[in-house]
């Protein structure tokens, strides 16, 4: 059988269980799924997995609480799980964890920038060599390499971190790879600072403060009572203006720093393409360099903006 | 108008009340002369301090900020300063993809005697940052509202 | 209207350099990988190849808006007493907007019967809406999230718009839609349409018969209404959503918005800015009430209100101009189509009491 069908199976034994299964399905048209919530068995046919689940089904967890829950993740999704769980937000045993070998999500983004218009897309092969797209204009040919998620060309964890049921044969991490996203980081810090305020001040114009970036985020969890929205305390204003919007993203960054998974949603989820994640990335980095530690790998760590040391290994007193 | 300006940046100060606060007290008790670019805002405890209050400041136009605390194994309220230690230090490393110079930014520790270190610490850090120029945020960014108020957005979508 | 024109394609940025020298002109960009509207700039190219990103709204309806602004002075004789000087900000000016679709033009038909009637005429709406133009390219193909023909519009639809567009060879086809649109074309770029009408008729014939057929939304309002306590129904449809805004503020037709006032000191702006349904505190009461207060009543709420209520209230028209920006700017995909088809399906499905 194949491992998809194993874990068909493996859902519709847990269902009656649980509230749902969160998944992914066909979206509105081939290139584009959309999260599936399997309650009955007849939604698990439904279930597809392959480029396209680019969704990160952790992001819902936190809205169940207090209800029994399926996720079916792919290796980054299972970070958020971990991540949740490290933080008490998410129970482990009330959540059953379904996972198959992910070899990597398509990035919209990039597909976008090869054709006219992604929405005109009418059929889409991804079994092949290349990612073939049939659009308006004749066949495109896409080179995988050239369509994964930045994530993926440097994935350490293809495979769920924790699960209560895997198929298929795990795929180990391509060690010593690209990393794209250090490359962005070094290029964007290689930018005088003045420079790289006007780039994000450029970036930030076209921002509609919709907070698709926070609430695709699932480590986000305060939602409605975010301090970006609150009147009292009057962090941030409603003026529509590059300031308030960069705030509104070092508030994110901040808040999720020793905590960001690098799912990667919030750039995704952004409507407008704008290229957020390097900030979270960033904090990521000063996270590892300081203390080498790196979120959701491992369920029993304590976050390291959560505790402290007496004696800090890589912080230097201040010698003035 | 005020008699320097032009020729003082403005340093926001974030003191803690009881080490810090006390020294800079201390410091003017004993007629310390410093350079008058910091404003002090005076908190409990460095751990009281949220990063986002220094990046805040920075974006509304702040040309650096400078945060100051009990040392280490000495905080007023045990621990406070432990995790200011490691938020403090997390930011600073975050504000170079902003786009601001993290010389901008500096924590450090002085206790409620030590008056002339104040003295010290506040001096270099103004000459620090005098020496990186005023902030380019207001420039780039637009100047923090109560100035002149600006008329309802600056956003791409005209 | 009068006989129609041609706007050759090397005329096309004389004749916008020509017009920003009269009005504010708003033009399509690309900004990184979206596609915007902002100020022309005539070293800057025009991206006309796919409708925008984000709908061109904000210089009728911005997304934040100063109303005014005001100061409190203390009377030196008497500090108790404070004056207060208010100054209102009616907008000024005349605005062109090129390069918009049939959906985004149509938008503010759905405003004005809510923002300008006999009873209330917001000014500031009032004032932007009488001088700004569209200047509407109408579309020659569609998209796999177009809908605008459900809801009763075409992608050559010219409600709402001054001049339509329509590509031909070489060209467009320029026709005036209103007085102001007319005033636009009177312009040595454009040359008589020498017989290409027909020519731009056809081109809006393939565009509308490339969409499937459209199904009928004539039961969607009272199949809203039957499904209205169906709380299983919405909390299944709404599962997906993140409530974050996207669909909101990236809709021609959403005209919601929030007043607050941003106090510095003595010195104030009062701003209005667009409010968003999606979001938790779209119905929070002061008291801490909320009669929303999940994503499933928040969800009901806006399909209701485009497909229901506002039909009910206004003859029939729908609050939605089928632009699809809601489905495919979704971070997640939540289809506004599926659900109303869906509701219509439950409604008929469900037993007759």
């Amino acid at each position: 059988m194949q491992p998809l069908d194993v874990i068909k199976e493996k859902i519709r034994e847990a269902l009656p269980g649980l509230d749902c299964v969160i998944g992914w399905q066909r979206g509105f048209d081939p290139l584009h799924a959309t999260p599936l919530f399997m309650r009955k068995p007849e939604d698990v046919d439904r279930l597809i997995w392959g480029p396209l689940n680019i969704y990160n089904t952790a992001t819902y967890l936190s809205g169940f609480r207090g209800k029994k829950v399926g996720v079916v993740v792919k290796g980054c999704d299972s970070r958020s799980v971990v991540q949740l769980i490290q933080e008490k937000l998410v129970k482990r045993e009330d959540v059953v964890i379904f996972g198959l070998p992910c070899a990597g999500v398509v990035d919209l983004t990039k597909v976008g920038r090869n054709v006219t218009d992604l929405g005109r897309v009418s059929a889409v092969d991804h079994s092949g060599e290349t990612l073939k797209l049939t659009t308006p204009e004749g066949e495109k040919s896409l080179a995988w390499d050239d369509v994964w998620a930045d994530k993926c060309l440097s994935c350490q964890y293809h495979n769920a971190i924790i699960s209560d049921h895997f198929a298929g044969e795990p795929i180990a991490p391509v060690l010593g790879g690209r990393d794209p996203a250090a490359e962005e980081i070094a290029a964007l810090e290689a930018m005088a600072p003045a420079d790289l305020l006007a780039y994000w001040a450029e970036a930030m114009k076209r921002c509609i403060r919709c907070y698709a970036c926070r609430n695709s985020c699932p480590m986000c969890v305060c939602r409605d009572f975010c301090i970006a929205q609150t009147r009292d305390p009057h962090w941030q204003s409603q003026e529509d203006s590059v300031k308030e919007k960069l705030m509104f993203q070092m508030i994110h960054a901040t808040h999720l720093a020793g905590r960001c998974t690098e799912c990667g949603e919030c750039q995704r989820a952004c409507p407008v393409d704008i290229p957020i994640l390097a900030l979270r990335r960033k904090a990521n980095q000063v996270i590892k360099e300081l203390f080498d530690y790196q979120a959701g790998v491992d369920p029993q760590a304590v976050p390291p903006l959560f505790t402290f040391k007496v004696e800090e290994d890589n912080i230097n007193e201040r010698g003035w | 108008m005020p008699v320097l300006a032009g020729k003082e940046l403005r340093i926001v100060g974030f003191l803690c009340n009881w080490c810090s606060y006390g020294g800079a007290d201390t410091a003017g008790v004993g007629r310390f002369t410093q350079p008058t670019d910091l404003r002090i805002v005076r908190v409990p405890c460095s751990g009281r301090i949220d990063p986002l209050f220094i990046v805040k400041t920075l974006l509304g136009g702040a040309d650096g900020v400078l945060v100051s605390g009990c040392h280490p194994r000495d905080c007023h309220y045990a621990s406070g300063n432990f995790y200011a230690r490691r938020r403090l230090e997390v930011l600073k490393g975050m504000l170079p993809i902003m786009g601001i110079d993290p010389g901008r930014f500096e924590y450090t520790w002085v206790s409620a005697s030590e008056g002339q270190r104040w003295q010290h610490v506040v001096t270099t850090f103004t000459e620090q940052i005098h020496a990186l120029g005023a902030s380019p945020v207001k420039a780039v960014l637009g100047a923090y509202p109560g100035a002149a108020p600006s008329k309802g957005g600056d956003s791409a979508a005209a | 209207m009068e006989a129609a024109k041609f706007l050759s394609d090397a005329a096309l940025r004389p004749w916008l350099d020509e017009l920003a020298t009269k009005h504010a002109l708003v033009v399509p960009r690309r900004e990184g990988d979206a596609i915007v509207f902002a100020p022309y700039d005539p070293a800057k190219p025009l991206d006309l190849s796919r409708d925008a990103t984000i709908p061109p709204k904000n210089p009728v309806f911005p997304a934040c808006e100063e109303l005014m602004r005001y100061s409190y002075a203390k009377n030196p004789e008497n500090p108790a007493q404070a004056g207060l000087t208010l100054e209102p900000l009616v907008p000024m000016g005349s605005t062109v907007v090129f390069g918009g679709r049939p959906c985004g033009a149509r938008g503010f038909t759905i405003f004005d019967r809510v923002y300008l009637t006999q009873r209330i005429r917001d000014p500031y709406y009032g004032a932007r809406r009488e001088s700004t133009a569209y200047v509407t390219l109408a579309c020659s193909d569609t998209g796999n999230t177009c809908f605008c023909h459900w809801v009763g519009s075409s992608p050559s639809d010219t409600t709402g718009s001054d001049v339509l567009l329509t590509p031909v060879a070489g060209g467009y086809v320029a026709e005036a839609v209103t007085e102001k649109g007319s005033d636009l074309l009177k312009s040595t770029h454009m040359a008589d349409a020498g017989g290409r009408e027909k020519e731009a008729l056809a081109a809006k014939s393939k565009a509308l018969e490339a969409l499937e057929a459209a199904p009928d939304l004539g039961p969607a309002p009272k199949s809203l209404l039957a499904v209205f306590d169906d709380q299983d129904f919405w909390v299944d449809m709404s599962a997906k959503c993140i409530s974050c805004g996207a669909c909101t503020y990236l809709c021609p037709t959403c005209y919601c918005f929030n007043i607050t006032d941003e106090v510095r000191g003595l010195d104030g702006s009062r701003l209005r800015t667009w409010d968003n349904c999606m979001s938790h505190q779209y119905t929070m009461e002061a008291s801490g009430h909320n009669p929303r207060p999940t994503k499933a009543h928040r969800l009901k709420n806006r399909v209701g209100h485009k497909f229901s209520y506002y039909p009910d209230i206004h003859g029939g028209v729908i609050a939605c101009c089928g632009c699809g920006r809601c489905i495919k700017s979704c971070p997640v995909g939540v289809d506004i189509r599926e659900i109303v088809l869906a509701s219509i399906e439950r409604a008929t499905a469900k037993p007759q009491e």
